[in-house]
């Protein structure tokens, strides 16, 4: 459950401020939920938000679960690090034992298939190479909720589909929060739905609703 | 997921970083490697020879050994430049580390100042060696003493490391500014001549300095021939808990600001 109270929160920029929430308390059931909204409607400050790495003007947001790291950001890789030295650093973020570390280790070298790139610095690496190390990564941990903001494109076609099948295996112990403009991919992953749109936050109980609601922004440009 | 206490996530996190930060450093090659240790054996020996240039045989016949007297307050002030301009860059460097929910900013300094001692230590004691095969006479008069002035010192850099990184984060120009600033410091901060040996009117001026301070406790302390009536220990202090109280009441201010960056 993800409570959120009287939450505004707003940018400064040259017209005056711009809202992406303005005001809004709305409470979350658990769920896998996909958040739809037009570009620079919000999304990703939402799901930031979310994972408390960015925090609301006003109000408050509470949670009791625990939220991985945005999902596809290569931010927190160091280029001069081999990919096993990046994987070593965040276990230990996370204060895993040197048992638990090498586990970690062995499973994302199998999943993301590196071979000796794994060995290699992280900026020998091409941006598919990357994303594929940091899905592995983030599989290898147990969050109640994954935050993915459109990272599930990473790789070649095999990989995707790996991906994938990997991803809703995890669903079945956690839940998602997912970004995405591929209609087809939160149909597939998620129940529910959460629409930025206009400093507002909708809530829908079926995806498809949400959807419907997206494609009417998109075409009239109003709700 | 367990739930971790406060303090578990704290030492988790910074153990991580300390080891990332040695790991970055390391992996800077062997030449990059090999200068960090070098560089202050280098430069040390620049100094000397520069002093005795120009103070001749003066300055090569004082009672105590100046390679020594160097060394000591030159290894200090090379911690206290190397911890300002390392915590200077943390926040900006290490923003994507942000994305990780308990890196706090300040952690990502204090790793940083925690590495420095580190390769300062490993300097002292590669120093020591050299000094021992050269049979140099290294017997400090209270080693104690010496320990609790770098240990100060270490949190003095660390307070006004934290005041210039966040304002850093906010204004790029004051990083600017300090880099500039802390490399004119290294000539008014009584690293290459004891207090004693200028005129009273310049002392009383480079007293204002904290540095000539801590650098004076040092020196004093490891040289016999040397004393520490120069030293105010109460104005080190207060130089010590004014910039770490605007610094932590700043960044209790501005945590949130700096993590969203």
């Amino acid at each position: 459950m993800i409570e959120l109270k009287n939450v505004s929160k707003y940018f400064r920029t040259n017209q005056g401020r711009k809202y992406i929430l303005k005001d809004v308390s709305i409470t979350l059931p658990d769920g896998n939920i996909g958040i739809l909204g037009r570009n620079g409607a919000g999304k990703s400050t939402l799901m930031r938000m979310l994972g408390r790495i960015e925090f609301p003007t006003q109000g408050s947001i509470t949670s009791k679960n625990s939220f991985s790291w945005p999902l596809g950001l290569g931010g927190g890789f160091v280029g001069n690090m081999t990919g096993k030295a990046n994987v070593k650093f965040v276990c230990r973020l996370y204060g895993k034992n040197a048992k638990e570390i090498n586990e970690i280790i062995a499973y994302v070298r199998d999943f993301s298939e590196l071979g000796e790139y794994f060995d290699m610095p992280i900026k020998t690496y091409s941006s598919g190479m990357k994303g594929r190390l940091s899905f592995g990564l983030s599989l290898a941990f147990d969050f109640d909720y994954m935050l993915i903001d459109e990272t599930l494109s990473v790789g070649d076609a095999r990989f995707k589909v790996k991906a994938k099948e990997a991803l809703r295996k995890k669903i079945e112990s956690c839940h998602i929060l997912l970004v995405s403009h591929d209609m087809k991919t939160l149909q597939e992953l998620c129940q529910t739905g959460l629409l930025v749109h206009d400093g507002e936050l909708h809530y829908y109980e079926d995806i498809n609703e949400a959807i419907e609601s997206y494609n009417t922004i998109n075409k009239t440009g109003k709700l | 997921m367990q739930i971790r206490k406060p303090y578990q996530i704290f030492f988790a996190v910074n153990k991580a970083l300390f080891l990332r930060e040695l790991n970055m450093r390391m992996s800077v090659g062997k030449a990059g490697l090999f200068w960090t240790f070098f560089e202050p054996f280098a430069q040390i020996a620049i100094f000397v020879l520069i002093r005795v240039a120009i103070m001749g045989s003066q300055g090569a016949s004082s009672s105590y050994n100046f390679a020594i007297f160097m060394a000591v307050g030159f290894i200090a002030f090379n911690m206290f430049k190397n911890i300002l301009s390392s915590a200077t860059g943390a926040f900006t460097a290490n923003k994507g580390l942000f994305a990780y929910k308990q890196v706090k900013p300040i952690d990502t300094i204090v790793a940083r100042v925690l590495v420095e001692m580190f390769i300062t230590g490993i300097i002292i004691l590669m120093f020591l060696f050299v000094g021992f095969l050269l049979q140099y006479d290294l017997k400090p008069e209270n080693l104690l003493m010496i320990a609790a002035g770098y240990l100060w010192l270490v949190v003095f850099s660390f307070a006004v490391g934290l005041v210039v990184g966040i304002g850093n984060t906010f204004y790029l120009s004051i990083g600017k500014f300090v880099g500039i600033f802390s490399f004119m410091l290294l000539i008014f901060s009584a690293v290459f001549f004891p207090l004693e040996s200028i005129p009273p009117e310049a002392q009383e001026i480079l007293l204002y300095n904290p540095l000539v301070h801590f650098m004076e406790m040092i020196h004093a302390n490891y040289i016999y021939e040397l004393d520490d009536r120069f030293v105010d220990y109460i104005y080190m202090l207060k130089w010590t808990i004014t910039p770490l109280f605007i610094g932590m009441w700043l960044y209790v201010r501005l945590e949130k600001k700096i993590i969203s960056l």
